[in-house]
């Protein structure tokens, strides 16, 4: 049908509420009686737990109830799995440790929550925790990821024989046999290193048990409000039905929301229905360091095996994960590692090896790309190494590997983080290289700016990296459209919104097919009173999953407001047509009826709804997809070099993206800035810097350098559209897209910055600091 | 975290000795110490208010001297704990005499935090430890030269 709202640049419905300050968050929530919780939080990395002793906290005026792991009794249980290890996989070893309410027996991380306590205010309880005496003894900590596997290393899990949570091994092809064949073998060895996620908001629960109706209230900061609404009444012995889970306005989310259980999560709601008393416990930014999920460390050792003349015979990358002191999230982020490795290119020969690795750091769980950009980082860092073992252009060495168009829908034969077959649907990967191409201006670039520039002692230097993006993952999503007796439309689905303009996109779609204004459709995410169903808002599948969703539920309202319509219109469905509100006779305007005189004939006061109908003007639609579509795009990046003070300026950025069907390039474009700023912060800015003794050292945005304006370039976005097979709207989901080859582009403008030096870079995130030592490293060679 | 030095001192070995072995002394000289108690000749509990950043707060902990080699050198240990974190240090401490009845100080020791004091102040723990050990440093030479002189 001809395209009206989606791909139009809409301002956001939200965005009144939120410029207003009108939009509530969790931290707003304020109730009659409401308590306030503080935790006592681990000092050591590694150590036994001899006492708690919470006598003194008790008695502090003001503390309502101190509890600890012993106190919890037979509600003390770990969080579930959030998703379980591959079944399809032979010799997979996965071993699952999950986080506990609180630490009992042992602490395995700084910032491991030992005891909270619940106080008249937050400033009582935090003045009470001061006065718990706790007798640690220290262990040795484990943080190398090497000499954590080494035999005889101290155990972060005492009943486990090694520091080894999980190993998977996949292949494609026969990686020797190409290697056999190949004239050149290039072998690196590569580190990456992740960092905060640092969303704006904190995480924050309130949780409310009304005794009288028996039912339990929480407003949560997650991404997935469903999963936490199911756990959380399995834990607590309730029907679902008496547990509301509700996720407001979050301000970002970016992975560490998610369905995690943390132990805030377990604790709060449990707290609050033992003492009949609604409590409330907001995290702080300290807290949200070291009590936070982050993505951490990986260490590859990468083969890759060519011909002279620059085909990719195979590639080999064993790595170790570093999973930090539990792995609930399984093996999502490892193995969104191992399916980019290959990153958009044809390679026909693949053998990986990872292992997960348990150490005394907080967990590590998915951050915008989650797994993906380490991918992308490795083939690219390989892809330009090999570019100058063979004295090739680099750009000329990625096309000649990219997939062809015509090689659609593409197997990679080995599964993804869903645990489906590796397959990516659709794409034309050279038409986004050659549009980066084109908007950076590379062969004048390179052939007269570089040279200029550098004869005026400047160093400036151009990246070009192409991506893929799985998306779009399932297992489903739902959304249930209902036409009003207003003539506004309400919508509601289960996923929740952190920020991502559900409100607007998921609007249009409805507007679209209905005939009504955008602001007329009112969309209500992460309330799950609203809708039962679902799963959550991550691995960029919001507008794929749940947006299929709401389209298909659109579309069918659409079909009974044309049925009902025809028949108060005397007239066939195909001369109707859908406007302003309206349904009208397509040649004769004056024969119309409203949607909202519609919607009220739909729900009769006097006599039945026909048999075999249903009242109202409703419809709920579910989608669940085959397998995730894959994005896909190219970062192209000018950067300039301080030589004295290894500062940064970028001079220009590009993206060329491709995420199928645009719903909105507003919003889009906003997802993109967002990913590069996260993206240029894992390349140049961000680490989380920890002591030999597992102790966070950066825990403030005094230390933590997020990138501010001042870094962020000005971004210019092109939108190619390929539309996925693979869903009827041909969405792709574009919310890590921005992120994900950052690091890697950054790291070959820079090389290209100092080629004379023959700079290698096989490290993110770098820093100014950093960057003079690999180029005194590079001097002292020479 | 390392921590290492040396100071000149305007007297004699035998009195700095003296000087730094006495806790009353040193309670006078380090800023913050509240109170200090002899356990016996070697070990010494007390109270000590830190500030760093921005945090604050008091620090119980015990000092124990081994290794003692009077009027020489001798090996310091100290572990402390409060309501921002814990603290854990060993340091040598080496007199040397120096020409014109003056005291060389060297000192070297490794230094381990934990908790809040870690995360958010130990960046600028080390530039206050080196303020601490400095001003303190200062104060016994002025003892020290005021005893001289009596």
């Amino acid at each position: 049908m001809d395209r009206k709202l989606i791909g139009k640049r809409v301002v956001r419905n939200e965005d009144p509420r939120l410029l207003t300050g009108h939009a509530q968050f969790v931290d707003d929530v304020q109730l009659p009686g409401m308590l306030h919780a503080a935790f006592l939080r681990s000092e050591y990395a590694h150590a036994r737990l001899l006492k708690v002793d919470v006598s003194k906290a008790r008695q502090h005026k003001g503390v309502v109830a101190v509890f600890t792991a012993e106190d919890m009794g037979k509600d003390w249980q770990p969080g579930p799995p959030l998703v379980s290890p591959p079944p399809t996989v032979k010799d997979v070893v996965f071993h699952s440790r999950r986080q506990v309410p609180l630490a009992k027996d042992k602490v395995r991380h700084a910032g491991e929550a030992i005891a909270v306590v619940i106080a008249e205010s937050r400033y009582i309880a935090e003045d009470a925790v001061e006065e718990i005496e706790v007798e640690y003894e220290p262990l040795p900590v484990v943080l190398d990821l090497e000499k954590a596997l080494e035999p005889g290393s101290p155990l972060v899990h005492d009943d486990l024989d090694s520091n080894l949570a999980a190993r998977l091994y996949q292949k494609k092809g026969d990686y020797e046999a190409a290697r056999q064949q190949a004239d050149v073998i290039v072998k690196r060895r590569i580190y990456i290193e992740r960092g905060a996620a640092a969303a704006m908001e904190n995480r924050g629960i309130v949780a409310h048990w009304d005794a009288q109706s028996e039912h339990l209230t929480i407003w949560d900061t997650t991404q997935a409000p469903i999963p936490i609404r199911n756990g959380t009444a399995a834990r607590l012995g309730l029907s679902e039905h008496q547990v509301r889970v509700i996720a407001p306005y979050i301000g970002g989310g970016f992975g560490p929301k998610i369905m995690m259980f943390y132990p805030e999560e377990m604790v709060i709601p449990w707290a609050a229905m033992k003492l009949n008393r609604p409590v409330k416990w907001i995290e702080d930014r300290r807290e949200n360091f070291y009590a936070t999920t982050q993505e951490r460390g990986q260490i590859h050792d990468v083969e890759m095996a060519l011909t002279r003349d620059g085909r990719v015979l195979g590639l080999k990358d064993d790595f170790l994960h570093d999973t930090g002191a539990y792995d609930p999230y399984g093996l999502t982020i490892p193995l969104n590692t191992q399916s980019h490795n290959m990153g958009g290119y044809d390679i026909r020969n693949y053998s990986s090896e990872f292992k997960v690795v348990f150490t005394n750091r907080i967990i590590a769980t998915p951050v915008r790309g989650a797994g993906r950009p380490h991918g992308i980082f490795v083939i690219e860092r390989m892809m330009d190494a090999a570019a100058r073992e063979l004295g090739m252009d680099p750009v000329e060495l990625r096309k000649r590997n990219l997939i062809p168009p015509d090689a659609f829908p593409y197997e990679h034969q080995i599964i993804d983080q869903a645990f489906a077959p590796l397959i990516l649907d659709s794409g034309n990967y050279k038409a986004v290289v050659d549009k980066a191409l084109e908007m950076i201006g590379y062969e004048k670039f390179i052939k007269e700016e570089q040279p200029r520039l550098r004869r005026e002692g400047k160093y400036v230097g151009i990246g070009v990296v192409p991506f893929i993006e799985t998306t779009g993952v399932g297992p489903y999503e739902g959304a249930r459209v209902t036409v009003e007796a207003s003539g506004k439309v309400n919508v509601a689905t289960g996923i929740g919104t952190q920020g991502q303009g559900h409100f607007t996109s998921f609007a249009q779609v409805v507007a679209e097919q209905l005939g009504v204004k955008v602001s007329d459709v009112r969309i209500v995410t992460g309330d799950t009173s609203e809708f039962h169903w679902g799963t959550g808002t991550f691995a960029s599948r919001g507008a794929v999953v749940a947006g299929n969703a709401v389209y298909a539920a659109a579309k069918s309202v659409r079909q009974k407001v044309l049925k009902l319509a025809s028949k108060v219109l005397e007239a066939p469905e195909e001369e109707l047509e859908l406007g302003d509100g309206m349904v009208r006779v397509a040649d004769i305007p004056q024969k119309a009826i409203s949607l909202g005189e519609l919607a009220v004939l739909a729900n009769p006061l006097r006599g039945a709804v026909e048999a075999g109908t249903e009242p109202g003007l409703e419809s709920t639609s579910y989608y669940g997809p085959q397998y995730g579509a894959t994005a896909f795009g190219t970062h192209a990046m000018i950067l300039e070099v301080d030589p004295e003070t290894m500062m940064i300026k970028i001079r220009r950025y590009v993206v060329a993206e491709d995420c199928g069907t645009v719903l909105n390039p507003l919003i889009l474009e906003g997802q993109i800035h967002g990913g590069v700023s996260m993206g240029l912060g894992n390349a140049y800015y961000e680490k989380l810097h920890m002591d030999e003794n597992g102790q966070l050292l950066n825990a403030s945005f005094a230390d933590y350098l997020l990138v501010s304006s001042t870094e962020m370039p000005h971004i210019e976005v092109a939108h190619l559209e390929t539309p996925s097979p693979l869903n009827e709207l041909g969405a792709k989901g574009v919310g890590e897209a921005g992120a994900i080859p950052v690091p890697a582009l950054f790291a070959q403008a820079l090389e290209n910055a100092f080629q004379e030096r023959k700079l290698e870079i096989l490290e993110m995130p770098l820093s100014p600091n950093r960057l003079f030592e690999l180029l005194k490293d590079r001097q002292a060679v020479e | 975290m390392k921590i290492e030095g040396e100071y000149l001192f305007d007297g004699p070995r035998e009195e700095v000795w003296k000087l730094v072995r006495d806790p009353e002394v040193l309670a006078t000289c380090v800023p913050g110490i509240q109170t200090v108690n002899k356990v016996n000749d070697s070990e010494f509990t007390g109270e000590i208010a830190l500030k760093i950043g921005p945090l604050g707060g008091t620090f119980g902990g015990r000092v124990t001297v081994s290794n003692e080699v009077a009027p020489e050198s001798c090996t310091l240990t100290v572990e402390g704990s409060g309501k921002i974190g814990f603290l854990k240090g060993i340091g040598h401490v080496v007199l040397s005499e120096q020409p014109g009845s003056k005291t060389l100080m060297k000192y070297s020791g490794e230094a381990q935090i934990g908790g809040k004091v870690a995360s958010v102040g130990q960046r600028l723990f080390e530039s206050v430890s080196k303020g601490m050990v400095k001003q303190g440093l200062d104060k016994l030479n002025e003892i020290l030269k005021q005893r001289s002189a009596a």
